[in-house]
């Protein structure tokens, strides 16, 4: 009798235990730290939220280099308003709700300025909704496929405008291409580029001769390739993203197509992804970005040595690493303008400042959020760089909406009010 | 699992339910962040997929590595009422993309919310019947249900990611309130998190009770014994589908109200590594003992999420080894390896007191 009561005392306290410890496991990051104290000590938290783990981990844990890197140069240099940049990391571990419950946590636990992070869609549209409802301030530095200006979001990639769109136009007036083939992977910024690429083609009264999705991570891409044998596109438009991307080249290399006889044109294929997929069977095929490594600007020669310097010499950097780095500076310049970091003071800062960046001046565009860039195309080397063979003379203004292309007003591709 | 009485495991619950309780108070007076609120009221919804997972599981020997699907289904039925509250019944901007100029039509009975939350209990249900009954009237168990359950799981996710018009794809469905208004009003928050564990609460009495029936005693013997059931009269494969539509419903139900507490759902949480995280709360926790798996789903993921943030870089490493030692180890999980250590202890007790 007495046993048993023991033992269900025992048992009890084991429970208790269990309870308490998970509670205290939970809560172990959130103690201490005097999170409140953000703005009025020597330092200035602020958040960097990518995923470290996962299937994103290998491009977002670049971009996080990036934005140490700009912080590392930032502290060095005196701090932002005389205080020293302390970074918060957290994973997203490549999954939205992670990332939107970390966005949550560094904002409302941590209290931090401002957050650089996130690099799918996916993860940015869960993080919208947190960064709208906190009023908090997200640095965005990916292309992506437009359609948003969030106004708590700073967007430093290319909108469709920016990219997509003039890398059609090279297509079609440069290299008077006839025929699109668009192929990528079955998610949101493929099919949202290829909806704007279907409107801006037939517009431009050439053809697209067909349009495939493939699950993304697939790999087998026989019919695929015998597709595009037989319909003989001028060029491929490609929107694959991750393995997807090696195996495809991959195929194409062993069915004997080259560049010469089949061009493409990738939105997802920069620096690192070309010596993950092998320079050699890439020779030649296009890209378009805003930003290469070879990109020819006294800024740019500076940021790769001080990227190479700091995390190793066969490091690459690329146009979302840029981006980032961009984020930082700029979140610097307005938060100085502003005088202070309150986010809606830093927001309406933000507007008209300038930056000398890697790939050259860019602005905030204070109606959209987004940053005027200078659009690039260029054609990969069988030494593993990208090469630019056309430029823009000046940036090119921000259109997430694209609003000032009659065709795509005509397509109806405007969002909801 | 006799070992544990009843009367204990209930304690040990009510204690886990008080101090779960309490977390919105210590949240307000300061000793909790604001943030933990919401957090732990996502937990309590995966407790309650796993005190179903425990039901199939623990007590029936059916092992689902896809039960992501239900809790989505109920997921989605749930955002996309709630997603019709915030556009007025009009056409979103991804249906919009899509080509659509009305609503498709499996959207239009979200409109309503009794329809709604109908629908969300008993679609995966009856999607849970129609997989049980088929897979179990044909005698397909062990191993083979695992591996069908997980390829039916990544087939959904396929299905879901490639409607992306109907359901916007990785995207999923964002900027949502919640059921009760805003989900940035605290008031709300705090309103959830109780009608969470309230559910939580009622999920556990049902399933203890049922356990506690001639029902459950049959769910062990299927089992400690199929064949022997089987030839004992029992109808195998229809007790198996009960508890199986059962434990999808409880899935769904989880799934509705974590789409309340997280303000968003995407096809990640329908990938299979989602759904085998399930599986590891009720390892963890322990199975067959209902208790374990709340447990283990509370714990675990509070032990993601602090340790996430303490080593962003290496987390998965710590997570990794702390459950192969607890899978090596401590095979029956936490409450097998603490109600074995009392077993031990008295043993040795009461040896020592026949001796003296």
């Amino acid at each position: 009798m007495k046993c048993k009561l023991l033992k269900k005392l025992a048992l009890i306290t084991a429970g208790i235990v269990t309870a308490v410890s998970m509670s205290a496991c939970g809560g172990n990051s959130s103690g201490g730290e005097g999170g409140s104290e953000s703005a009025d000590g020597e330092t200035v938290k602020v958040g960097l939220l990518h995923s470290l783990s996962g299937t994103m981990a290998i491009s977002e844990t670049s971009v996080r280099d990036a934005e140490l890197l700009a912080i590392e140069e930032i502290n060095a240099a005196g701090g932002v308003l005389g205080k020293q940049i302390e970074a918060v990391e957290e994973d997203g571990a490549s999954e939205p709700s992670k990332f939107a419950e970390k966005a949550q946590k560094l904002i409302q636990d941590d209290e931090v300025a401002t957050i650089f992070g996130c690099w799918t869609s996916a993860s940015r549209k869960a993080v919208k909704p947190v960064v709208e409802g906190n009023n908090a301030l997200l640095w965005y530095p990916v292309q992506y496929e437009g359609m948003e200006s969030s106004p708590n979001i700073m967007y430093m990639g290319a909108a469709p405008n920016q990219q997509a769109v003039p890398a059609i136009e090279y297509c079609a007036e440069d290299m008077g291409y006839k025929t699109f083939y668009l192929l990528g992977s079955d998610y949101v910024f493929p099919q949202t580029a290829n909806m704007i690429a279907k409107a801006q083609i037939s517009a431009l009264g050439l053809e697209t001769v067909a349009e495939q999705y493939v699950p993304m991570g697939h790999t087998d891409f026989q019919t695929i390739i015998a597709d595009i044998k037989s319909k003989q596109p001028d060029v491929v438009i490609n929107t694959l993203n991750g393995d997807s991307n090696v195996a495809f080249f991959k195929q194409l290399a062993d069915a004997g197509v080259s560049s010469d006889d089949v061009m493409t044109m990738s939105f997802s294929i920069a620096e690192e992804e070309v010596n993950s997929i092998g320079a050699n069977l890439l020779d030649g095929h296009l890209v378009a970005w805003n930003y290469y490594m070879t990109t020819d600007t006294p800024e740019n020669e500076k940021f790769v040595a001080a990227y190479k310097a700091k995390f190793g010499e066969d490091r690459v950097t690329s146009d979302p690493v840029e981006a980032a780095y961009i984020g930082v500076y700029l979140w610097k310049a307005a938060c100085e303008a502003a005088g202070s970091f309150d986010v809606d003071a830093v927001k309406a800062a933000a507007g008209g400042i300038e930056f000398q960046a890697p790939e050259g001046k860019v602005v905030v565009n204070a109606e959209n959020q987004h940053i005027s860039k200078t659009v690039r195309i260029g054609k990969i080397s069988a030494d593993g760089t990208i090469n630019e063979v056309k430029a823009t003379d000046a940036p090119v203004e921000p259109d997430p909406y694209l609003t000032t292309y009659d065709w795509a007003v005509a397509a109806n591709l405007q969002p909801l009010e | 699992m006799s070992f544990l009485k009843k009367n204990t495991k209930n304690i040990v619950f009510t204690i886990i339910v008080i101090l779960l309780a309490l977390i919105p108070l210590f949240a307000d007076i300061g000793l909790l962040k604001s943030s933990s609120i919401v957090r732990y009221g996502r937990y309590i919804t995966f407790a309650i997929v796993a005190i179903g997972l425990d039901l199939i599981w623990g007590y029936t020997g059916i092992l689902s590595l896809g039960h992501g699907i239900y809790f989505c289904l109920g997921g989605y039925g749930m955002a996309m009422y709630l997603l019709m509250q915030k556009t007025g019944g009009k056409i979103t901007d991804f249906m919009q993309r899509g080509g659509f100029t009305e609503l498709p039509w499996f959207w239009k009975p979200f409109l309503n919310l009794p329809v709604s939350l109908i629908l969300i209990l008993v679609v995966p249900g009856l999607l849970a019947a129609l997989i049980g009954y088929f897979t179990f009237k044909n005698r397909v168990r062990g191993v083979y249900f695992s591996i069908i359950s997980q390829a039916l799981t990544w087939a959904m996710y396929t299905l879901f990611n490639g409607l992306q018009p109907y359901t916007n794809g990785t995207n999923g469905i964002t900027g949502i309130d919640t059921i009760i208004g805003s989900y940035y009003d605290s008031t709300n928050i705090k309103i959830l998190f109780y009608a969470a564990l309230a559910a939580l609460v009622l999920v556990y009495a049902l399933s203890t009770f049922l356990l506690g029936t001639k029902f459950g005693k049959i769910l062990i013997a299927i089992r400690d014994g199929e064949n022997r059931t089987h030839f004992s009269g029992y109808c195998v494969s229809s007790f198996k589908t009960f508890i199986y539509v059962l434990s999808a419903i409880f899935a769904a139900a989880a799934g509705a109200i974590y789409v309340n507490l997280n303000n968003s759902i995407s096809t990640s949480e329908m990938t299979i590594s989602f759904s085998v995280s399930m599986i590891i709360w009720v390892a963890v926790g322990g199975r067959g003992s209902l208790i374990g798996a709340v447990i283990g789903a509370i714990l675990v993921s509070g032990c993601e999420f602090g340790i996430s943030s303490a080593f962003p870089d290496m987390w998965q490493y710590i997570i990794g080894i702390f459950f192969t030692v607890v899978i090596l180890f401590f095979r029956r999980g936490i409450v097998g390896f603490v109600s074995d250590a009392f077993q031990r202890l008295t043993a040795l007790k009461s040896k020592e007191g026949s001796a003296a």
